[in-house]
């Protein structure tokens, strides 16, 4: 898992850009390459296994015009898969959150002591 | 645009010149505005009245319950009304057009019935104001139960069935509950002077339903906010007061507690605590605290201020004796903090005991004597209660008898007739049931009723001077008013010299030596003072040490036991009273006396007496004190609820309570609008704001021909 993370942080998208470049994080993808946008998206997409659906969010949104709407490229069907992964993971995330977070603010005061131990900010004064 | 700085520097020096002195006139102006004419209006102050005197009920827990009022998290807002009668109530709960209400309650309404149907409408009521009367009522109000402490007395299902649960005698008939009650809206006392006269104004102006017309809008709106952070019962409260995870951790609640007073006329070393050889000991106790419905106002006088000072009396006419004549038993005086919550004092002493924390033992203890409520004898009779069950056993019995026939002994010649109540009725509410539930140690309980108590006022506001009839003639000064000697205090010294009589001969004095036991009548007249009119008066002044001065103030104490952090107000002044009533005054310096030595290589006095430097009169040619250390046995012992220190916050043994902690409680008074007319605002407000955009962005777009003329005619002349 460590050295997954550890290849993952030193590879780069942009290896062909020169070095000299400060603008490294572009949010314009039209100046990009078709393969430098392959390869952002699936790093995003990957990233978003470690627990972090936020990342799939940002795939969707931002390579959705990318993946359906510009005419079609070479990348782009793999994009189209990436950018579908990160939706249907981000669904699923936003379900089981969305359950979690119903049934805790519902049952945090039936749970007692239970309930206490896993709030972060005990509210004062109600149960 | 861009060619005027360029004329003006071309211009002649003289211009500039002139530009100084007008820019100067300019800052002068502002300058002498500013100072002058600058008047700070804060809308603040334009919208909102403050009420300047807030006493609320707040929040108390125990292992099982919650009591008292809660409001919620920005304070109840409800339009005012002042109720006139208990049919009145229709209007807040069910047919007034304007809910929620604030209900204002003079002192008649505050019964029973009409809180609890505020209680079930409680959707209708924001809260409640009570103005509380500047004299007593006529009536009874008392806010306690019917049967004080009665899961943590000694008589349960296990001690004697029949006894249990107030089944045979009810202590407290008057007792309407309403202190132990839980209320969702927050309760407010007023008092009836100016401010709440302005409240009632306000309601009358606006608030006034004419003829069953509707009244219009703006009305008479009251906020209160006392927020409690405690919930649903101690357990709960102090688990979250240990979990406390985030950035600034908050305590929610708190331990009730305090410290008892202990004094012996024998001094014990303290420093070796458990069982002492060849001791016996008979304990003279009383207690300390009172409580009320409001957080505030305590002044307990019959309930708690009687007792003890009857006691500190006794202590003061024993101490000449008890030096010259010893008898062979130590009295052991104990004044308990606490009591009105389960006994929390005599419950902690009794396991200090047991756990050889304290300076003495159970095995120690010969018999014990108890002064209850005795400032109410309509007549000249005390009743001597005792305990039925542990009289059964015949040499407990014995020793009982024993004490009643002392204390018969020492009522001859006095005013004071004890009698004794029907044999089978069980102990009142007292710190001696703890003692009984340890072990069953002979002892008596002296109380002004026979059998339910006289008291219209047990643990209520109304509970004070004016109950006991302290007055004093009208156009005295304080100074005389403190030294006046009140028929009441007169009363009060009978009983105090029957107590010292008493304890005299029960710890083996001679019967010869009794006649010269008589309480001082000027120092209980002067203690009566100080506790039910003003602690700061000249005689207390004297006999605490300086830093303590800033405590005293021009009302009566508060007697609530209060937070554990929280010094109760009595406990120190009777340990400081105690000390001056039953020490001695000794020649030692203050260095000395303030690091509890005689001398400087004395190590072994601190074990067994506490000095004290107190700061003394003024003498009539001087403005400075003359202050002296004092030498006694009066000390303090924790008094919180074992129940903390063993963790055990769901126990059916001991005292559970705690109070919970709050943000500052106020409240004020204002207009309100109706909801209309707020929607209005709201909706004016967003419409300017969503056209300002508007009007921005096509500006903005069209910005190059609107602001384009004026340009090509400069261009063109270059």
């Amino acid at each position: 898992m460590f050295l997954f993370f550890f290849w993952f942080c030193t590879e780069t998208c942009s290896d062909s850009l020169p070095q000299q470049d400060p603008l490294r994080f572009v949010m314009n993808l039209e100046r990009l390459p078709n393969e430098e946008k392959l390869c952002l998206c699936r790093k995003y997409y990957l990233a978003g296994f470690a627990l972090l659906p936020f990342l799939w969010l940002v795939n969707v949104v931002w390579f959705f015009r990318e993946a359906f709407v510009k005419p079609a490229y070479t990348e782009q069907s793999q994009i189209k898969t990436y950018v579908k992964r990160s939706g249907m993971g981000l669904l699923f995330w936003v379900a089981v959150l969305t359950t979690w977070i119903t049934i805790f603010q519902h049952f945090r005061a039936e749970w007692g002591a239970m309930g206490d131990y896993l709030s972060f900010t005990i509210p004062l004064g109600i149960p | 645009m861009s060619t005027l700085p360029v004329v003006f520097s071309l211009s002649a020096p003289r211009t500039r010149k002139m530009d100084l002195p007008s820019n100067k006139w300019i800052v002068h102006l502002l300058v002498c505005c500013f100072v002058v004419g600058v008047n700070c209006n804060s809308v603040d102050k334009k919208i909102y009245v403050k009420l300047n005197y807030t006493v609320s009920c707040v929040r108390l827990l125990n292992a099982t319950h919650q009591i008292g009022c809660q409001s919620s998290l920005s304070g109840n807002v409800g339009v005012l009304h002042v109720l006139e009668s208990e049919d009145n109530l229709d209007w807040v709960l069910s047919s007034g057009p304007n809910p929620p209400y604030m209900v204002i309650l003079e002192s008649p309404l505050f019964t029973r019935s009409v809180m609890m149907k505020l209680k079930s409408g409680s959707s209708r009521v924001a809260g409640v104001a009570v103005v509380a009367p500047n004299t007593n009522p006529a009536g009874a109000f008392s806010p306690h139960t019917t049967c004080p402490n009665e899961n943590s007395g000694v008589y349960s299902e296990t001690y004697d069935p029949a006894m249990a649960n107030c089944n045979k005698t009810v202590w407290n008939p008057l007792g309407n509950g309403l202190s132990y009650e839980e209320f969702d809206f927050p309760i407010f006392s007023l008092k009836d002077d100016n401010d709440t006269q302005v409240i009632r104004q306000c309601y009358l102006d606006h608030n006034r339903a004419v003829n069953g017309s509707r009244p219009r809008y703006p009305l008479c709106a009251m906020q209160l906010y006392s927020l409690m952070f405690a919930v649903t019962d101690t357990a709960t409260c102090m688990r979250r007061n240990d979990i406390n995870l985030s950035i600034n951790p908050e305590m929610v609640c708190d331990p009730l507690g305090d410290y008892n007073v202990w004094a012996s006329t024998r001094p014990l070393n303290n420093t070796a605590k458990g069982h002492k050889m060849w001791e016996s000991a008979v304990v003279a106790a009383a207690r300390l605290d009172s409580r009320s419905f409001f957080f505030d106002i305590a002044p307990g006088a019959q309930s708690g201020v009687s007792g003890f000072v009857a006691l500190l009396a006794a202590a003061h006419a024993l101490r000449d004796v008890v030096q010259e004549a010893p008898p062979n038993r130590t009295i052991l005086y104990t004044f308990f903090q606490g009591e009105t919550f389960d006994y929390i004092g005599s419950s902690r002493m009794v396991y200090d005991m047991e756990n050889n924390q304290f300076a003495v033992d159970l095995d120690n203890i010969h018999s014990v004597l108890e002064v209850g409520q005795v400032g109410l004898r309509n007549d000249s009779k005390l009743w001597l209660h005792t305990d039925p069950v542990s009289r059964r056993n015949d040499s407990v019995n014995k020793e009982v008898e024993d004490l009643i026939a002392n204390l018969r002994l020492a009522a001859t010649n006095l005013s004071v007739t004890p009698e004794v109540p029907t044999a089978s009725q069980p102990l009142p509410p007292s710190s001696f049931q703890r003692f009984l539930r340890a072990r069953p140690i002979p002892g008596v309980v002296l109380e002004d009723h026979q059998s339910a108590f006289t008291s219209r006022f047990y643990e209520s506001m109304y509970d004070n001077a004016e109950y006991l009839n302290v007055s004093y003639p009208p156009n005295l000064t304080p100074e005389e008013q403190l030294r006046f000697v009140t028929e009441s205090a007169k009363a009060l010294t009978e009983v105090a010299t029957l107590v010292a009589r008493a304890l005299y001969r029960q710890a083996g004095g001679a019967e010869t030596q009794l006649v010269n036991i008589n309480a001082d009548s000027q120092t209980v007249t002067q203690m009566l003072y100080g506790f039910l009119v003003r602690t700061n008066n000249s005689w207390f002044q004297q006999l605490i040490p300086s830093d303590f001065m800033s405590h005293l103030t021009n009302r009566p104490p508060n007697l609530y036991v209060g937070a554990v952090q929280q010094s109760s107000e009595p406990t120190v002044l009777v340990q400081f009273l105690m000390a001056n009533l039953t020490g001695s005054t000794v020649n030692v310096t203050q260095e000395n006396c303030q690091n509890q030595r005689e001398d400087e290589n004395d190590k072994e006095s601190r074990h067994m007496y506490i000095y004290m430097w107190v700061q003394g009169a003024v003498p009539p040619n001087s403005t400075q004190r003359q202050g002296f250390c004092v030498r006694s046995t009066a000390r303090l012992s924790k008094a919180v609820s074992p129940a903390f220190d063993l963790r055990e916050f769901t126990s059916k043994d001991y005292s559970t309570w705690t109070e919970s902690r709050w943000k500052p409680i106020s409240g004020r008074i204002f207009l309100v609008a109706s909801h209309e007319l707020e929607m209005l605002t709201l909706g004016v407000g967003v419409g300017v704001l969503l056209t300002s955009l508007l009007l921005t962005y096509v500006i903005s777009a069209k910005a190059d021909i609107l602001f384009s003329s004026g340009r090509e005619p400069t261009n063109a002349t270059y």
